[in-house]
């Protein structure tokens, strides 16, 4: 049995100072089902995946938080420890070294964390590490080109992103208008309605 | 040993190449408890092939489940002796000195948990059969101090309050009088509940990791000689997750945390003078004031006062595992 009232609580908290985390948690599709849920993760500056809005399905077996949460990478993301074909995540702490101590919040910090150092050594996609090895300029090139094409497709889901900010309670034409002065970045757009 | 990950991923089949073999040299026959921990760490064997890994070790994990419950049923210290007796002769010869001062033995079970899950059992126990009142408030303080610790050190509320309270809930539960109050019996079944056993199991973990951070000074030199790693990485590597494995040091933490004496009883290769063997014990007593700084003087006050405190639990410890021991 999912401990619901928990996950409510991790939402919660993970929500409040997303403008500064740069990790946001929704439910999946705005449905309703606590145990699907759909990460968000800008990518960390001074890297190839700066400037990027990556997405994550989670899902939340039915022993958590004693059992890791299952977290994808839905954006494609080119990165030695995410599959390039699949977004299968490669990262100690969503296996062996889960602990109910380690929260959603912090998951998803430690995959951002991820995404500003990457560990060749222990792959998730071979072809990916190969290159970071041994071509290190392509493999930034290719990173980047992969953020530009897939982490910052802004029309395809801006209504998505009004949508929400919406639902956090600006006003609609203010929305529209913010998210167009920062190009679409949801988590900036949430930044200047929050300190206007 | 059968393989968690697929041969035909070269990347998982390299990481497990080093955790398949068997660290436990002892050759006795508590090979059932070797094996479960070598494809308990097998199964952690990394990263890749995440999926697959699941279909063949679940049907394990159902099949250790069935075999030793979290906290077994009590039995005569002579089951001890029957299972080394192929054995070697050292461990015979252990075992009938430990035959003379203990009676008996309730087994846990070894899936990495099996210190805290020993812990708690013994420590229920010996509240139900001494309604030992003034203990029980004396460790509601301890409890209430160790939230307060995690506070400071920064961990949500939400992350740890349900834990604290199942704990709660189970020492209130075997004082009698309180309407919920419940029998020995029940209090196996407890601990045999995966649900309550494991919010205790964490409970502890977060006690001890607590105290490890708090006297992070204290444990690091300890932590360095251990695993190379900062107090941090150990906490969070090595206390936090379930089913990772207890040593002296996280021993001591959560008996000084909790202000609860343990004695372990070595069943091992140690002290191997054939002639004259022993069975080395050692007793973990909490500092009286572990809250503070301790000076030297007052250490010195502390261990005369140390060997007066007599420890309550008694834990068996084999390579890799403990079980409940009963003095006679």
């Amino acid at each position: 049995m999912l401990d619901v009232s928990r996950v409510q609580k991790e939402l919660a908290e993970c929500n409040r100072d997303q403008a500064i985390s740069g990790v946001g948690i929704a439910l999946c599709d705005g449905g309703s089902d606590l145990s699907h849920l759909t990460g968000t993760i800008s990518g960390p500056v001074a890297t190839p995946y700066e400037g990027g809005t990556f997405r994550i399905d989670i899902r939340l077996p039915g022993g958590y938080p004693f059992e890791p949460p299952k977290m994808q990478f839905i954006t494609k993301v080119w990165h030695p420890n995410i599959s390039s074909q699949n977004g299968a995540i490669c990262l100690d702490i969503l296996k062996d070294q889960w602990s109910p101590a380690l929260t959603l919040k912090t998951a998803l910090l430690s995959v951002q964390a991820l995404l500003s150092s990457p560990e060749p050594d222990d792959p998730q996609d071979a072809v990916v590490a190969q290159q970071y090895l041994r071509d290190h300029q392509t493999f930034i090139a290719t990173a980047r080109y992969w953020t530009e094409t897939f982490a910052k497709r802004i029309s395809v889901d801006i209504e998505e992103k009004v949508q929400k900010l919406v639902e956090m309670g600006f006003p609609e034409d203010l929305v529209r208008s913010t998210l167009k002065s920062v190009n679409g970045d949801e988590n900036m757009a949430l930044e200047k309605l929050c300190s206007s | 040993m059968p393989s968690p990950v697929p041969e035909t991923d070269p990347s998982a089949a390299a990481a497990e190449g080093p955790s398949s073999s068997n660290p436990n040299p002892n050759p006795s026959p508590s090979a059932s408890v070797d094996a479960m921990d070598a494809w308990h760490w097998d199964e952690r064997s990394c990263c890749a092939a995440a999926a697959d890994d699941d279909d063949v070790t679940q049907p394990q994990f159902a099949a250790e489940a069935a075999r030793v419950p979290y906290v077994g049923d009590k039995e005569p210290l002579s089951a001890l002796a029957a299972e080394y007796q192929s054995g070697s002769p050292i461990l015979q010869e252990k075992i009938k000195l430990l035959g003379e001062q203990y009676a008996a033995l309730r087994r846990t079970r070894g899936d990495g948990n099996c210190f805290y899950r020993s812990f708690m059992f013994s420590y229920l126990e010996h509240i139900l059969e001494t309604q030992d009142k003034a203990e029980v408030d004396r460790i509601l303080v301890n409890i209430e101090q160790c939230k307060k610790t995690l506070q400071s050190l920064g961990y949500a509320d939400f992350t740890f309050e349900d834990f604290f309270a199942i704990f709660i809930e189970q020492l209130e539960s075997i004082l009698q009088g309180n309407e919920t109050s419940i029998s020995e019996e029940e209090l196996l079944q407890r601990s045999c509940d995966q649900m309550i056993s494991d919010y205790v199991v964490m409970f502890f973990r977060f006690v001890t990791s607590g105290e490890i951070r708090r006297r992070a000074e204290f444990f690091e030199p300890f932590i360095a000689g251990l695993t190379h790693s900062t107090v941090d990485q150990f906490c969070k590597a090595s206390v936090e997750p379930m089913g990772e494995e207890s040593d002296h040091i996280h021993i001591t933490a959560l008996s000084d945390a909790l202000g609860v004496p343990i004695r372990v009883v070595y069943l091992d290769r140690s002290s191997c003078d054939a002639a004259n063997p022993t069975v080395n014990y050692h007793d973990f007593i909490p500092s009286s004031n572990p809250r503070g700084a301790i000076s030297e003087q007052q250490d010195s006050i502390e261990s005369s006062a140390r060997q007066q405190t007599k420890p309550f639990i008694t834990l068996l410890y084999r390579p890799g595992h403990y079980d409940i021991l009963y003095p006679k």
